[in-house]
């Protein structure tokens, strides 16, 4: 690995402005298990790295049923893989968890790292999208919140500009009735990147969805929801027929491409199967 | 019937049925004693190659072509040379250019003289074709960046149709021509006419092969070190060091006595480390120009790029049968890409082809392989050696004439099954045969009928489905190389043992079965005999440690050495007990009097030094020349389709195998779970790509080649027969390094014809081929 310089700031202050000093040359560390690699395999270039793991309260995860979730930016994916609240009210987000990487991976990577590589296949964004998270964000200009289905621009881009810290993330508390799915398509079962991913979190109301969020990885330059299949099924009764429409529209939102891991058509078809499998899925957790 | 049964799923139990009675004490041989490399290897004292760190020791990498073919018209290294730190830059204009062989077998028909350290031409996008040895991995990578070249870029071949095509480019301007790196081999016995004018039922198929890598889990490295006498030592993660030490003199320009190859331990190599590979040359030669220490170690994506490949190709088969299941006759066109050089092609083809005329006896085969050159990376040496090729097209079609005919296919299997005295593929007659008895034994232990009665007529979105499939191979890679295993044993004087060998330890335990091997002959304990290994100065010549033949050819060459020693040793005792040598003999380290007569010795008293006597010196050679023994196998699994998704789960795989005797039931059990594992990521997943447009590699790592990992393996009850003894091995010990990869493939594709009534004559079955098939748009 090539010489960096190595930054620890203890403030958040301290971090912008050290960013602000080295505008190009600057990154973040916090799991470091997309940026070593990179650094190491010279697809980054970096002469600054700027560790955020002396700053204090980054590391909290917190969860109230009324406010939901609060999750610090160095709060690890093992962390809230293991998190039991997580697991009973964030089940697609536990599930995108427990499938990234593998176990010594997650053990260093964090969540808002895996959100601001914004890799196109990256596990936790669609259900942190399906579950309306909001990133917070601290920069020169101070703090602003943004939704994460509006942080993302493309591969590996962000709304965040590169002086800017994401600092934590809050994920709303689940109105009752509502289930939550996530299901990673791959070739094998651990350390694997999503050839499709699709979350849903959805809401029934009696025996009608009153509220639906569908949101597929790894089939557009940044994970997208697939609005059309939504409104297929939100006021209506899940009826079989009805949910395979909504995959139908899934398919038809979804802007996949051809690589080594699979032509476009059979991420097309994935989308379609998942989408209905990952709605069922939320359908029996929400009854 | 003698039975080793060993249940994964049981946490590695071992039933051992029918043992003749055999208790604890009983020898070593047998039992899964604790391995000889286990304290070493647990507490990481294990020395590997990468360990190995010099004084002053530099780091060399090699800068990689990035087009596929071309004429390097100019290279400039100046200002690589310029970077501080860079201490040496080799290229085509300042290596020795000696054409050499990419395997440096003696007398070998397997290899092709094809190749130069650096050549003024590049063959394959990913080609090494300059050097650079600096005082850190970073500058010489740094370095690589600054050396600027020209190209010439030439008309290139990616696939076997095009290498094929009339008036295609050359990859070489040698060999027959069509970019044939040999003439054809032909193999023909019977009249295949008159074989299908006889048959009732002909069935032709095409067949195409993927290319599996070995992914080792070392990745190819050296470290190289001239002495003040001008004297090279190497350490080198190789199976082969004596052919390393070989073609390295060779190429120097030095004798054999002025290079030393160092081997101690191995993270794995399964075939694809019997290459000489261009890094060994280049380690060498940059430590003699700066005259410092030189490492080399490959990237993971360099043992894609710098490594070998299975063979990728296409096979047509046809085969006649009659109603009652027999063979009439075969034919068969194999055609293998072996990339952009020879390597181990003309040695694969051969075995593949001639492997075709066996495992289901037939007396009239026509055959013939061919091994083609494309600008695409070096396929090479591999577990199955061009068996895995075509014994997957050959067990489909079983499979597929099974259901034609409306036999079962473990009664068709049967009928055809390669009996005693039958011509292998080797040429020789066949001395015991275990292919019936691994099909009878799997099918009673799977409840074959009923099983498969079990998945006819399903719909539902995930279907089931059993299969089987058989293999044979060779222990030894006679007659396409002439064998010597060597050993040298010395007993101590204080009745301890130490074995010397040649044999690399791959990791495969193969040490510990030699020990035993030794232990057992010498009648002493286990713990007893120590191994030395892995140095050229010391050991005795060994091949290398390919072709399933270490515990075979070597462990009869060290069975032969300590049974000399048992000799000398009686001898000494003789002495002592004032008896005959001949009424005496060795039992659990004493030396007893055959008939129970008299007084006994302990090992240690015969030979260790008494007033008035001196110690015994003992040492002895084994020397053996095999020519070949076969083992068989039949892998009897069952496989879940996700008829939405197309993917494949292997649910459970019961491996019959039959080697004659099993010397240490946990290795060899090891030895095929891991075959098993490597053949169902082979068949279902694995596939280096090269992209056919402009031959660069599409996946050359871990990102998007992906093997099965421990979540994706299914349980595994292994079942080892000892039916068929070879009398040429060390207790009718036949070789298991290869054959658990070749059977599980088609068991794979029988199962998932069983479950979805999709046949697939290709491999990996991907989940996209599977979609594909059942929309009918493949």
């Amino acid at each position: 690995m090539k010489r960096v310089d190595y930054h620890e700031p203890t403030t958040l202050e301290e971090a912008v402005q050290l960013m602000t000093r080295y505008p190009d040359t600057a990154s973040f560390f916090a799991g470091g298990t997309d940026l070593l690699v990179e650094l190491r395999e010279q697809t980054r270039r970096a002469d600054h790295v700027v560790n955020l793991k002396r700053i204090p309260d980054l590391g909290m995860l917190t969860f109230d049923p009324r406010a939901g979730v609060h999750c610090g930016a160095l709060v690890t994916v093992r962390t809230l893989e293991n998190a039991p609240f997580i697991r009973a009210h964030y089940a697609g987000l536990w599930q995108a968890a427990r499938e990234l990487a593998s176990i010594p991976v997650r053990e260093r990577a964090t969540l808002a790292g895996n959100v601001c590589r914004a890799s196109p296949s990256a596990d936790t964004l669609p259900p942190l999208i399906a579950d309306q998270a909001v990133a917070h964000v601290y920069g020169p200009a101070g703090r602003r919140d943004v939704t994460l289905e509006d942080f993302f621009l493309g591969p590996g881009r962000t709304v965040l500009s590169h002086e800017e810290v994401l600092t934590g993330f809050s994920i709303p508390a689940p109105e009752p009735g509502t289930g939550k799915s996530y299901i990673k398509h791959g070739r094998r079962k651990a350390m694997e990147l999503a050839t499709v991913g699709v979350a849903v979190t959805l809401t029934l109301d009696g025996d009608s969805v009153r509220d639906l969020r569908i949101v597929l990885g790894a089939v557009a330059p940044t994970p997208i929801r697939a609005p059309e299949a939504e409104q297929v099924l939100i006021g209506k009764r899940p009826e079989p027929a009805l949910i395979e429409q909504a995959a139908e529209a899934a398919i038809a939102g979804s802007r996949p491409i051809s690589d080594v891991r699979s032509s476009a058509d059979y991420r097309r078809r994935m989308v379609g199967v998942q989408t209905r499998r990952a709605l069922q899925q939320a359908l029996e957790a929400a009854r | 019937m003698n039975a080793s049964v060993i249940d994964t799923t049981a946490k590695g139990a071992v039933e051992t049925e029918g043992r003749d009675g055999r208790g604890e004490d009983d020898g070593t041989i047998g039992r899964s004693v604790k391995r000889q490399d286990l304290l070493e290897k647990a507490t990481g004292h294990a020395k590997f190659a990468g360990d190995i760190v010099l004084p002053g020791m530099l780091h060399g990498k090699i800068k990689r072509s990035d087009v596929a073919h071309a004429r390097i018209r100019r290279i400039d290294t100046s200002k690589a040379l310029a970077l501080p730190g860079v201490k040496a830059v080799l290229t085509h204009e300042n290596v020795p250019r000696v054409l050499h062989y990419g395997s440096p077998h003696p007398r070998s028909a397997s290899v092709t003289r094809d190749q130069y350290i650096f050549d003024n031409k590049v063959r394959y996008w990913g080609e090494g074709i300059a050097a650079v040895a600096a005082i850190s991995e970073e500058i010489a990578e740094e370095a690589l960046d600054l050396i600027e070249v020209e190209y010439e870029e030439l008309p290139a071949v990616f696939t076997l149709d095009e290498a094929t095509a009339a008036d295609a480019p050359q990859v070489h301007d040698r060999g027959p021509g069509g970019n044939q790196v040999i003439d054809p081999i032909r193999v023909s016995r019977g009249d295949v006419d008159s074989g299908f004018a006889e048959a009732d039922l002909i069935l032709e198929g095409e067949f195409e092969f993927g290319r599996p890598t070995a992914c080792y889990m070392e990745p190819n490295i050296c470290v190289s070190q001239w002495d003040g006498n001008d004297k090279l030592t190497m350490w080198s993660s190789t199976q082969t060091a004596f052919m390393v030490r070989g073609i390295l003199a060779e190429v120097l320009g030095v004798p054999l006595n002025r290079v030393r190859v160092l081997v101690d331990h191995m993270g794995g190599g399964f075939g694809a480390k019997q290459d000489l590979f261009q890094h060994e040359f280049l380690c060498a030669l940059l430590a003699r120009e700066t005259r410092r220490p030189v490492r080399m170690e490959f990237s993971r994506k360099e043992t894609f790029l710098g490594g070998r490949s299975r063979h990728p190709g296409t096979m047509y088969l046809k085969q006649g049968f009659r109603r009652d299941g027999t063979i009439t006759a075969r034919q068969a066109r194999i055609t293998l890409n072996t990339g952009a050089y020879g390597s181990h092609g003309p040695g694969v083809t051969t075995v593949g082809t001639t492997a075709l005329t066996s495992l289901y006896r037939c007396n009239n085969v026509d055959l013939e392989g061919r091994c083609i050159y494309t600008n695409t990376p070096i396929a090479g040496a591999f577990r199955g050696y061009g068996v895995v090729q075509v014994y997957y097209g050959l067990d489909i079609q079983l499979d597929e004439a099974a259901e034609a005919l409306g036999m079962d296919p473990v009664e068709l299997k049967l009928r055809n099954a390669v009996r005693e005295g039958d011509l292998a593929p080797s040429g020789h007659p066949i001395i015991g045969h275990g292919l019936e008895d691994c099909l009878r034994r799997g099918a009673e232990e799977v409840n074959w009928g009923p099983v498969r009665q079990a998945t006819r007529n399903q719909d539902g979105v995930y279907r089931r489905g059993w299969g089987v499939g058989c293999e044979m191979h060779g222990s030894s890679a006679y007659p396409g190389i002439k064998e010597q295993g060597n050993a040298t044993v010395k007993m101590n004087e204080d009745g301890t043992v130490t074995l010397l060998t040649g044999a690399a330890g791959l990791g495969t335990g193969a040490h510990t079965a030699l020990a035993q091997i030794v232990a057992e002959e010498l009648g002493v304990a286990f713990e007893d005999v120590s191994v030395v290994h892995g140095d050229t100065d010391i050991v005795p010549w060994d091949i290398g440690a390919f072709a399933s033949h270490t515990t075979f050819m070597v462990g009869r060459a060290a069975q032969q050495a300590a049974a000399d020693i048992r000799q000398q040793l009686l001898a000494q005792a003789a002495l002592r007990l004032e008896r005959d040598a001949a009424d005496l003999a060795v039992r659990r380290g004493r030396i007893v009097a055959v008939d129970g007569s008299g007084s006994s010795l302990s090992v240690r008293e015969a030979v260790s030094p008494t007033p008035g006597i001196p110690a015994a010196h003992l040492i002895a050679n084994g020397t053996y020349t095999p020519t070949k023994s076969y083992s068989f196998a039949a892998h009897f699994v069952e496989v879940e389709v996700d008829t939405e998704t197309g993917q494949i789960r292997v649910l459970q795989v019961v491996p019959v195998h039959e080697f004659g005797k099993v010397i240490h039931p946990v290795a060899a059990a090891g030895q095929i779970e891991g075959g098993i594992q490597q053949g169902i990521g082979h068949t279902l997943s694995e596939d280096y790509v090269v992209d056919t447009s402009n031959g660069r590699s599409l996946n050359a790592g871990f990102v998007d080649y992906k093997m099965p990992l421990a979540m994706d393996m299914p349980p595994i009850r292994t079942i080892m027969l000892e039916t068929a003894p070879d009398p040429g091995g060390p207790f009718g010990a036949k070789g298991i390094g290869e054959d658990p990869i070749i059977a599980i493939g088609p068991a794979i594709a029988n199962a998932v014809y069983d479950a979805i009534g999709v046949r697939f004559h290709c491999y990996p079955i991907t989940p996209e081929r599977v979609i594909n098939a059942l929309a009918g748009t493949d």
